[in-house]
């Protein structure tokens, strides 16, 4: 039987829980025994396969419409969509922005700050992604599975992981669950 | 009694009590985030909801009486899913982040009932309406977005406190917690107890000087007892590598039962004082580090038997004040800036305890500013007053009972005696016929008095305690004053004769008068944990621990026998004033013992029964 | 003709998302590559109204590979605001644990990220150049990479209680001292991992002997170079003075971190979220700077740690004493780092003030502004905190360390797509402008390292710019 295929991309986040899912140190020759690891940012491909993969992973919450395309694009192609990370559980630390208007918050950025000079104005170039509110994926897209944590534990990423590869849902719970 | 059964086996449980009560008794698990043992049930979070036969709709078992033969079940699916929703519903409420709370990670119980219930997202959305945070207080942070509404501060703060600084205002979905009647908590009449911080289940109320200082299972906890006055109330003191992380009042600890003051609580966590950290020998004038060996020998060199006095502090321990007691001779002691014993003339026992006020239906307070010098004692006065207890203030200052008193009395200075009189007489008129009035219905009076109560108004009050049955309570001063009085050393010194003096401050703040007093003295010898204007003048310093590091025995103003136990450990040449003392004893060859006092104890006709722990 | 604009997206970082726009000209050659990042969050924002003390805890979720360096330049600035230094032994905690993320950052950039592209080569098979391969390939590096990265990320772990956005760093000091016992776990690693980092130095060293022609073609970039310095003007990453040079090794600067909006500037470009730092004196673009490794060995003229200051004399030798402007001995400098935070490590260990407790002060006087500096491994990084009279922020200003090589990256990427593409477009070329991103580490340039198959999209237009055609590459 082919190895699962397990991909992973981000968004809105800060690449902790992908940088907690490589301190998971030497066991990851163990994972892509068990799985076929394809697009992610640690590996070589960029967008998951077209043809489909068995796990999606996402990290990081949806704001902007970059990452809406990312979202849609990942929920498309996998069968079992993980959010990974308070981000893309909850929206986490970046979610603090919708306390505030988009407008002041790229207003503060790029023209307010005390070191940016008098020609500061708000970046708008079509080949950029346009701001939208923060989301947390399950807000935009149904999930199969959420892993909590800011970042989660890479035992807890370990797990869920390697469960899937086998063909199994995690479960999570007790020491297992952490949102901090 | 009634039989109940829960989750399929059979109990007998007192009448009277709730669900909850009986659950938690019998050791079955039910959550709960707004309810606390010491707080009376509130019914609001509805985390505590439990099946009962008959009933449409699951029950708060926290309110819900138990009758006879009613069935409960609090393990099925069902009320895991009312739990899982619940927790939902107060999470939408507001808005919560887990990632860099100062509770997260261990200490939040709403966080910590979210992972026991399995939860690892929330389906509902936030608030996402951007609550304030008022960081108004010194010491107390409130982050409205983290607030459950559970209403245990505001409960805590009335019920535990008697201050009713907390209150909510607007309904539903406006509710929100407030401080007075709308003002930012540092501007209102919150008194700083931070009883609000230690019963928040949340992150919505914390002290700022201890967040992110370590959680609890990442702290040590000692529990022992606040050496600031003579309450002698309970604490657990936390600390990680040796540092304070934060003080908590000890709930099982009959005196406060958890309750404590911003005394015991924040003033340490900001001590701005720098520490003594070597023994100081002053050389041709100037102050110079020394060794113990050394700055002992300059002590030695001074020491004329006979004509040494000592000044201590009424917050040492009982085994340092013996030593002291033996290495000058007792009648050469004095208790810093005392004013006298003024029970002395008052043989018999006469005294109550604080627990006595529980039973009051009337309090008078006379000589004393509690909110001041004894301020949990204060708490214990003000949260009566909802249930009907009257208060009657006498006082000639302002005094913060003046808005809480059901009658304030503002005899002149030296007038209180004579009013107690009159009051006891029935002659009262005006004002004080009220109080007299209050006096005479009452069936259980309490009179408390203090440190500025002369003797005539102390022996005033016990004749109108005895005239209306009631009970006399004395605060007196410090940690150990009850026993400072017992042995004798609560008399003004008598310094004029003195060639040297030693002055065990420990970590107590000298005041200018104390300061002034020594000026004639011709050799200072200070034992002291923080440099001051005192260790500065001194001839000798030597360097003793603070409060939290020093164990030792103290005797409440009730008469509990406690021990404060050391939580940690004191700088290096650092030594306890106990050992601090007895090097002293040793290098002039003085016998001293450190239980002197148990013997003197016995011998002594006591004003207050004495309570071993 | 028709003019084509070649599109390599996602390709980078700033928490992952950039992209290169290369528009060439009708003959095929390279007219401009323009790195687009892609991403923005809004800390300085959203940071209104939070207390000083949470900042440490907050700004660390700006990014996941250098969570340490936003933790203690933030209570750094708290430091300042609230008036209380730390302690001796707090300011060596710190500083013990900033080395652990320096380590573990450029220990992983090197062997695992970059690694590849150097042992493998860049037109190396796009399915074994990668981590994976590497595993394969060189399994006894790539474990000793997996152990050096592992060392680091147990030293934060072992002061903060975790891996990754520690729990350590309080304004004043910090909430927990050292034992004996995790001490000598440190110390008893730091010759193996010393080992690795050597090793690491020979394999640049020796690729750039194999490679001298891409090392001197390769974005050779003249800028200025920013960095922190130790009053012996060596190398230094936690505390110490900031200094800049010019491009010929001259001193232009030297200045407390405190100071830094009267000599740095932000510049904005309409088609980039990142901002570009600049050199106020000499404007932008004349008033660029590098920062990170090789920006820092530029700026130092010393390292005061006795195997990196062999190391810094051979890298003082490279262009005779004056500062190397070609961008792929960034991975040289980064190992050289690598080698210099091991050093510091052990000399912390072996101070005794490494075991004490008294690790707070305490005594707070709120300024109501503070500025926090410190050396990320990307870069220098500013936090500035602005709050009233309760401690509760009103203004947040950061310079994030990647963001003052945005310039130095926009136009290595510009210089690489010209210098290496020309005629048909074949994957190695763009794995070359990549790699030219890569070099200076922005943060996670894992992204960047799609080897092979990256979705390619070419759009075709006319003279006119319409649309005429669309190619994509399949997966």
């Amino acid at each position: 039987m082919a190895k699962p295929k397990i991909s992973s991309d981000w968004m809105g986040g800060c690449a902790g829980c992908h940088m907690s899912f490589l301190d998971m140190d030497e066991r990851i020759i163990k994972l892509v025994e068990l799985a076929d690891l394809r697009s992610t940012p640690i590996t070589d491909l960029k967008v998951p396969d077209e043809s489909g993969v068995d796990v999606g992973i996402l990290e990081g919450s949806v704001m902007n419409t970059a990452n809406e395309e990312v979202v849609h694009r990942m929920r498309e192609r996998c069968k079992i969509l993980v959010a990974l990370g308070d981000c893309a559980v909850f929206g986490g630390v970046p979610a603090m922005r919708n306390f505030f208007t988009i407008e002041e918050t790229l207003r503060r950025g790029y023209v307010e700050t005390e070191s940016t000079d008098e020609n500061g104005k708000v970046p708008d170039d079509p080949e950029l992604c346009k701001q939208t509110r923060v989301r947390a994926v399950h807000e935009v897209v149904p999930v199969e599975l959420h892993v909590p944590g800011c970042p989660p534990d890479p035992n807890v990423i370990f797990y869920v992981l390697s469960e899937l590869a086998q063909g199994r849902m995690p479960e999570l719970k007790g020491d297992k669950i952490n949102w901090h | 009694m009634v039989n109940i059964t829960i989750n399929g086996t059979s109990y007998e449980v007192p009448e009277g009590y709730t669900v909850l009560k009986a659950a938690t008794e019998k050791g079955i698990h039910i959550p709960t985030l707004c309810d606390h043992p010491e707080l009376t049930p509130y019914g609001g979070c509805r985390l505590c909801l439990v099946e009962v036969d008959g009933f449409r709709t699951p029950q708060p078992s926290c309110t819900l009486p138990v009758s006879n033969n009613m069935v409960i079940r609090t393990d099925t699916p069902a009320i895991h899913e009312s739990r899982k929703f619940v927790l939902s519903l107060i999470f939408s409420e507001r808005n919560h982040f887990c990632p860099y709370c100062q509770v997260s990670g261990g200490d939040c119980e709403l966080q910590n009932s979210a992972y026991d219930e399995g939860m690892t997202y929330w389906p509902i959305q936030p608030n996402w309406k951007n609550y304030p945070v008022d960081a108004s207080h010194p010491y107390i942070i409130l982050e409205h977005n983290r607030c459950i509404l559970c209403r245990r501060c505001v409960r805590a703060c009335g019920e535990l406190v008697g201050n009713f600084t907390l209150g909510v205002e607007e309904r539903g979905a406006n509710s929100i917690l407030m401080a007075d009647l709308g003002v930012p908590l540092g501007e209102s009449t919150c008194v700083s107890c931070g009883t609000c911080v230690q019963v928040c289940p949340t992150g919505a109320l914390i002290d700022r000087w201890s967040a992110y200082r370590g959680r609890e299972e990442e702290s040590k906890s000692q529990k022992t007892i606040c050496t600031a006055c003579s309450v002698g109330c309970g604490i657990e003191v936390f600390t990680r590598n040796n540092n304070i992380v934060k003080i908590y009042g000890d709930w099982d600890s009959a005196i406060n039962k958890g309750v404590i003051c911003e005394k015991g609580r924040f003033l340490p966590m900001v001590e701005k004082r720098e520490r003594v950290l070597t023994p100081i020998v002053k050389i041709d004038g100037k102050p110079k580090a020394a060794t113990w060996q050394n700055a002992l020998e300059a002590v030695a060199a001074k020491w004329s038997k006979g004509e040494v006095a000592a000044l201590v502090s009424d917050r040492l321990p009982a085994e340092t004040l013996s030593l002291v007691s033996g290495l000058v001779g007792p009648d050469k002691v004095s208790v810093i800036e005392s004013a006298g014993d003024a029970t002395r003339g008052l043989k018999k026992p006469f005294e109550g305890k604080l627990a006595d006020l529980k039973k009051s239906d009337c309090v008078v307070v006379v000589g004393t500013n509690l909110a001041e010098d004894h301020e949990v004692a204060g708490f214990f006065v003000k949260r009566l007053v909802p249930n009907g207890t009257s208060v009657i203030l006498i006082d000639p200052d302002s005094n913060p009972l003046d808005q809480v008193a059901d009658v304030v009395l503002k005899p002149a200075k030296g007038g209180e005696a004579a009013l107690l009189q009159v009051l006891a007489d029935g002659k009262a008129t005006e004002v004080a016929a009220k109080a007299a009035e209050l006096l005479a219905k009452a069936s259980n009076p309490v009179f408390i008095y203090g440190k500025s109560a002369s003797e005539l108004t102390i022996k005033a009050a016990v004749e109108a305690a005895q005239k209306f049955h009631g009970m006399v309570l004395g605060t007196r001063g410090g940690a150990n004053s009850l026993l400072t009085a017992f042995l004798g050393m609560e008399k003004e010194a008598q310094l004029d004769k003195a060639k040297a003096v030693l002055v065990v401050l420990a970590d107590d703040e000298p005041s200018q008068k104390l300061i002034h007093q020594l000026e004639k003295v011709p050799f200072k010898a200070v034992l002291a944990a923080y440099h001051s204007q005192l260790s500065a003048l001194a001839d000798v310093v030597l360097p003793v621990a603070m409060w939290a590091e020093e164990s030792g025995t103290f005797i409440s103003m009730d008469g509990h026998v406690q021990q404060a136990v050391a939580s940690i450990n004191p700088p290096e040449e650092v030594k306890s004033s106990k050992e601090a003392v007895q090097e002293i004893a040793s290098r002039l060859g003085i016998k001293v013992n450190g239980e002197s006092w148990k013997d003197l104890l016995k011998s002594k006709a006591v004003v207050t029964e004495i309570v071993e722990a | 003709m028709v003019a084509q604009k070649i599109t390599i997206e996602p390709v980078t970082r700033i928490e992952g998302h950039a992209k290169v726009t290369v528009h060439l000209k009708p003959d095929g050659k390279v007219e401009h590559a323009y790195l687009h990042v892609n991403e923005f969050r809004g800390f300085e924002k959203f940071c209104e109204g939070r207390m000083v003390f949470e900042m440490p805890y907050i700004t660390p979720r700006i990014c996941g590979i250098c969570p340490v360096s936003h933790h203690l330049a933030s209570a750094k600035a708290g430091d300042d605001l609230l008036s209380c230094p730390p302690p001796r032994p707090a300011v060596m905690l710190r500083d013990l644990m900033h080395m652990g993320q320096v380590i573990q950052s450029h220990g992983m950039h090197f062997f695992e990220l970059a690694g590849p592209d150097l042992l493998l080569g860049f037109d190396a098979d796009p399915a074994i150049r990668n981590v994976v391969g590497l595993i394969q390939t060189a399994p006894d590096l790539t474990v000793k990479a997996v152990r050096l990265r592992k060392f680091g990320q147990e030293i934060i772990k072992t002061l903060g209680g975790r891996k990754i956005h520690p729990d350590f760093a309080v304004p004043g000091g910090v909430n927990k001292a050292l034992t004996v016992k995790e001490r000598d776990e440190i110390l008893s690693l730091i010759d193996e991992n010393i080992a690795t980092a050597q090793v690491g130095i020979k394999i640049m060293k020796d690729w750039a002997a194999e490679h001298i022609e891409d090392i001197n073609k390769f974005a050779v970039l003249e800028s200025g170079y920013l960095g922190l310095v130790t009053p012996n003007n060596g190398l230094e990453l936690s505390d110490g003075i900031i200094r800049l040079k010019d491009s010929q090794g001259q001193e232009l600067e030297r200045f407390e971190g405190r100071n830094y909006l009267d000599y740095i500037a932000e510049h904005v470009e309409p088609w980039s979220y990142l901002k570009f730092p600049y050199y106020k004196k000499f404007g932008f673009p004349g008033g660029v700077y590098r920062v990170g490794p090789l920006g820092r060995l530029n700026n130092a003229d010393i390292i005061e740690t006795p195997l990196a200051a062999e190391e810094m004399k051979y890298w003082k030798s490279l262009n005779n004493g004056k500062p190397v402007g070609n961008t792929l001995y960034y991975h040289l400098a980064r190992m050289i780092e690598a080698l210099f935070a091991l050093e510091r490590v052990r000399i912390l260990c072996e101070d005794p003030d490494i075991l004490s407790t008294d690790i707070i002060n305490t005594r707070q006087y709120n300024k109501g502004e503070g500025v926090g500096v410190i050396e990320a491994p990307r870069g220098t990084l500013f936090h500035h905190y602005w709050a009233n009279a309760n401690g509760q922020l009103e203004r947040v200003n950061l310079i994030v360390s990647t963001g003052h090589n945005n310039w130095a990256m926009s136009t290595a990427v510009d210089s690489v797509a010209k210098t290496y593409i020309d005629g048909p477009v074949t994957e190695g070329m763009l794995n070359r402008v990549e790699a030219a991103i890569r070099a200076h580490d922005p943060c996670l340039s894992c992204s960047t390292h799609a080897v092979g198959q990256m979705p390619i999209e070419i759009e075709v237009l006319d003279a006119e710019g319409k649309l005429v055609n669309t190619v994509k590459r399949r997966l």
